[in-house]
């Protein structure tokens, strides 16, 4: 996180994480359509080939929270392909929160703990305590066949500790809930580690219900 | 509070370049061409400033009305006022729009880029199209100001409707962003190239470290390998020279007679002892080799001779196996500078490990010839070396199994026999080529093998003549 008190302006970076092909740029590509022209920025994407991303896409949200802090939320994704490990090393560096997109597909089942290993690793790398850092889990391409069941995801995931969501990240079903839910966990962590509220006047309750608001599923929309 | 960090961080804590300051992405030259064009298309003055104050571009021409006013005492420093406080206007989020004493504005204009202010566009003066009358303000400035020269002068002034200025502007955002958009992109892919080599290099360099680390240990182990040879050969030695003595002492009759075939008996062991002797003398010249303890003490050689002491020795050899045994010596063969003692073990190792792998009825060459030194590699631009180094070239060549192109580059290594089982049928350690390299290297020297399965091997041992 990035503080720039004179400025008043915070900047939060999330960073979407999963083996390849799983439907990270997806899912920037669904928030860019779903969230009004106003909060997001241009989707930028940065080298690709093949369509598979080669460095990272950024995509940047900001907007004026209530207590009139302009914060700055960059959405990250990473290269899924194993070889570009120091990529995603370095676009890991500096994240306040990860949300890891798997892909449902039996086949792919392996692919995801391999990748989420990795993640692990890097995370340790950059001198985060994966055990505590901000993370959430999407289950993605839901409509797909031969997939896991939801039976077996919601077992599942209630060993773990970590939120998971489903989504259907080509028709942005799923997609916002997951950066809420991601922006919960990285702001209830932030406030804890820097005291926002008391340095920065921002109250949680208020900055999360703004966030949805900017999102578009504000307390109208639910 | 004040504990909080008060200036911007341009460079963003991971490492991934934020747009801080609109000159970092944006490429000046670029940005007035686009200003240039926006002022022939539009006749609207155009200035940008960066966030921190610095004018990046600027086109704009001074209106006839401006010259007019300017040259009154009173126009000139109102119109100074209005001057400044426009540059010093910094628009939040929204156009501002300033009015100027002569009735025209300026449209001020703030470039936002993700969410942060990175400069502002000042466009203008211009006439709002829907103001007809001449404002008071300008009548007032001055006393020496006239009324129809105002008029006059005012035709050159640029009329906009004010609908169409805010279109205009939205039109020069749009260009702006993805200027600035496209600029921080490629900013930060050249970014990510240079991280992403650096962050390969660390990686490799890590490894290399540990591999470092890992050979460095594997050396100390093979040092301490023949140090443990030396020790143990030397420590095998010398209860072995008893057992041979006394074997030979029992033999020679010195404790009383023998019957044949406690004769027998005695003298194998005294064999079998002679050839562990040879044995463990070869681990000694090795170990010793290894470690570079063994000194060649270097005197002229005579090819010749050598060939013809081998010759002598391993005669009786070739006869008991049925081998043909040929020794050839070339007419003019240069003298050598070596090691006698040396240099003749490795022409009797290469010659005895010859007739041990030829069957009966075989033939077994030896021979020497004058040769120049080969040079490693291929000989592009061999014309620029040095004239080649005289050599004397010995070749020690059998009609033995002969050995797999796929062994050739193995056989040098210690205790290594092309086939394992060789070692019961034909005796030997796997020593003898390994301590010939070796001795051949001490001689700067160099040892080739030439093989084909089946019909024999050749060795060639090239030695620099003296």
């Amino acid at each position: 996180m990035q503080l720039d008190f004179k400025a008043r302006e915070l900047t939060v970076k999330l960073v979407y994480y999963g083996p390849a092909l799983s439907g990270k740029t997806t899912n920037l590509q669904a928030i860019h359509r779903l969230v009004s022209p106003a909060t997001s920025g241009r989707l930028m994407t940065l080298e690709t080939r093949d369509d598979r991303t080669l460095f990272f896409d950024l995509l940047p949200l900001s907007f004026k929270a209530g207590s009139g802090i302009q914060v700055r939320i960059k959405l990250f994704t990473v290269p899924g392909q194993v070889i570009h490990n120091a990529t995603r090393r370095l676009v890991l560096q500096g994240a306040d929160g990860v949300a890891f997109i798997a892909d449902s597909q039996h086949r792919e089942t392996k692919a995801n703990q391999v990748a989420f290993l990795n993640m692990r690793e890097n995370l340790k790398e950059n001198g985060f305590n994966p055990q505590s850092h901000p993370l959430v889990i999407q289950f993605n391409k839901r409509d797909l066949q031969d997939i896991r069941t939801d039976e077996e995801i919601d077992t599942l995931a209630k060993r773990g500790k970590e939120p998971v969501f489903k989504a259907v990240a080509t028709r942005g079903t799923g997609v916002i809930e997951t950066l809420l839910g991601l922006m919960e966990l990285t702001w209830a962590r932030l406030e804890s580690e820097h005291q926002l509220q008391k340095k920065f006047g921002i109250e949680p309750e208020r900055f999360l219900l703004d966030v949805r608001e900017r999102l578009g599923v504000g307390e109208a929309a639910e | 509070m004040a504990t909080l960090p008060s200036e911007l961080d341009v460079v963003a804590s991971d490492g991934i370049k934020d747009v801080a300051k609109l000159e970092d992405v944006v490429d000046r030259e670029a940005l007035m061409e686009v200003c240039r064009s926006f002022f022939d298309l539009f006749g609207l003055s155009i200035r940008v400033v960066s966030a921190s104050g610095t004018l990046l571009a600027d086109m704009h021409e001074q209106r006839s009305i401006c010259r007019y006013v300017n040259g009154f005492l009173g126009g000139k420093a109102a119109c100074r006022n209005i001057v400044s406080a426009v540059r010093e206007t910094v628009p939040d989020e929204e156009t501002v729009v300033h009015p100027c004493f002569t009735g025209a504005q300026y449209r001020i204009v703030p470039i936002v880029y993700h969410g942060r202010r990175v400069g502002r566009f000042v466009v203008g003066p211009y006439m709002p199209a829907e103001q007809q009358e001449i404002a008071p303000t300008l009548l007032n400035v001055d006393p020496g100001i006239n009324a129809e020269e105002v008029a006059q002068r005012m035709a050159d002034m640029p009329k906009v409707r004010e609908d169409t200025a805010q279109r205009i502007v939205t039109h020069l955002r749009g260009i702006t962003g993805l200027l600035l958009f496209s600029g921080h992109r490629a900013h930060l892919t050249s970014e990510m190239h240079i991280a992403s080599v650096r962050e390969s290099y660390r990686e490799l360099a890590e490894k290399t470290a540990k591999l470092q680390t890992a050979y460095d240990r594997l050396k100390d182990l093979d040092r301490l390998k023949s140090n443990f040879l030396a020790t143990v050969s030397h420590e095998l030695r010398t209860p072995l020279t008893s057992v041979i003595g006394y074997a030979e002492m029992l033999e020679s009759g010195m404790a009383g007679d023998l019957n044949s075939e406690q004769q027998e008996f005695v003298r194998t062991i005294h064999e079998k002892g002679e050839h562990l002797l040879a044995l463990i003398t070869s681990l000694l010249d090795l170990s010793k080799l290894e470690q570079g303890a063994l000194t060649v003490k270097p005197e002229s050689v005579d090819p010749a001779a050598l060939l013809s002491d081998i010759e002598k020795t391993m005669r009786p050899h070739a006869h008991k196996k049925n081998i043909r045994f040929d020794v050839d010596v070339a007419e003019g063969v240069p003298g050598l500078q070596g090691d006698p003692m040396r240099l003749r073990q490795v022409l009797f190792n290469l010659t005895e490990n010859a007739l041990k792998f030829t069957p009966e009825g075989g033939i077994v060459h030896l021979s020497v010839e004058p040769s120049v030194l080969e040079s490693e590699g291929d000989m592009l631009g061999a014309v620029l070396m040095a004239a080649p180094e005289q050599a004397v070239k010995f070749t020690v060549r059998d009609t033995g199994m002969g050995m797999p192109k796929s062994e050739l580059s193995k056989i040098f290594d210690a205790f290594y026999q092309v086939d394992g089982s060789s070692t019961r049928e034909h005796g030997g350690a796997g020593l003898g080529l390994s301590i010939v390299k070796r001795l051949v290297d001490a001689h700067d020297g160099t040892v080739r093998v030439e093989s084909e399965v089946g019909s024999g091997t050749s060795f060639m041992v090239t030695l620099p003549a003296s």
